[in-house]
């Protein structure tokens, strides 16, 4: 007798012995069973793109698409703030208190437009 | 030979091959007894067996809900082994604990599991024709349990799959976690120390 067929012979006596599992396991068995049917959620598509059950998120597998999508707001937020930091900063309040106490450098006095901007506000004054 | 649910399955859109609750009901209500002797054969407790089923139905039910159905005896053996040998981790962990609180001087409760313990049996599922019958196969039965339920742990799971669950060789390596030449080998030995458990109890199949 070979393997597949011993196998054959005993599965019968293995269906038997689950067949005689007690009263008190069968009910125990079918309120398990209703108890994960509870837990049991229609799976939804997500963004019509991905199907998932209920506490399966950790079991979405994206696309490389997806995955661009769903990074996209992070990469655009990013790219935002490091576009403002190396943005030159033109603080005028800084610009008139320099002027103001005469900390202006040298250079600022040799730029010619800086020269008639100054002429012209002194009149303003 | 049991129906199974990943073949002669026509080609649809992976919507329509996914498990309904209905279906999932009915694979449960299918697998919930098998599930829980091979349970009941790892951890040789029914209790302990119970919860280990109960554990392995929620985590299907509530991780693999947006599988196709085709997958769910695969994925809930898998299920089934896992939860197992978590088991076991924790009760390793647990023991060995309880060793060093004992070679400390602090005494400890050990329970040790007799792995030729016979199992109960109280009815057979088709009654024979006489008394006599009757106890002959529950005596069968039981020395058939307990010969399985002595084989060394893999070798029992992969028989099981293969022969009771019946997963084909790449089926049950997967569900084992190990590879197709493990489970051939599993196998043979498992048919072979089953044949010669039987042979010497004078039971002919």
């Amino acid at each position: 007798m070979n393997e597949k067929d011993f196998g054959e012979r005993i599965r019968p006596w293995l269906e038997r012995s689950a067949g005689s599992v007690g009263e008190i396991q069968a009910t125990r068995l079918r309120s398990a069973r209703l108890r994960a049917l509870d837990a049991w959620r229609e799976p939804v598509r997500l963004v019509g793109f991905v199907t998932v059950g209920a506490g399966t998120a950790r079991m979405i597998k994206y696309s490389i698409l997806q995955q661009g999508l769903l990074w996209l707001p992070i990469a655009l937020l990013l790219a935002t703030l490091v576009a403002k930091s190396l943005a030159p900063e033109v603080d005028l309040g800084e610009l008139d208190a320099q002027l103001l106490t005469g900390e202006l450098p040298i250079d600022a006095f040799l730029d010619k437009d800086f020269d008639n901007w100054l002429k012209n506000a002194s009149g303003s004054f | 030979m049991r129906p199974r649910l990943a073949r002669a399955v026509p080609h649809r859109p992976r919507e329509n091959l996914l498990a309904t609750r209905k279906e999932l009901s009915d694979f449960l209500s299918s697998v919930e007894r098998r599930a829980f002797k091979q349970c009941v054969f790892s951890v040789q407790d029914e209790d302990t067996a119970l919860d280990l089923v109960q554990d392995a139905m929620l985590k299907l039910s509530e991780n693999y809900a947006a599988r196709p159905r085709e997958e769910l005896p695969l994925i809930f053996q898998r299920i089934v082994q896992n939860t197992i040998r978590d088991h076991f981790r924790r009760n390793r962990v647990r023991s060995a604990w309880t060793s060093l609180w004992s070679s400390l001087g602090f005494t400890g409760e050990t329970d040790e599991a007799d792995p030729l313990e016979t199992f109960e049996v109280e009815e057979t599922g088709s009654i024979p024709a006489s008394p006599a019958e009757r106890l002959e196969q529950s005596q069968v039965m039981a020395i058939i349990e307990e010969a399985v339920q002595a084989l060394p742990e893999r070798q029992r799971q992969a028989f099981l799959l293969r022969y009771w669950e019946d997963f084909d060789v790449s089926e049950t390596a997967k569900a084992m976690g190990c590879s197709e030449g493990s489970v051939k080998t599993h196998c043979s030995r498992a048919t072979h120390a089953l044949a010669k458990v039987l042979r010497s109890r004078g039971i002919t199949l």
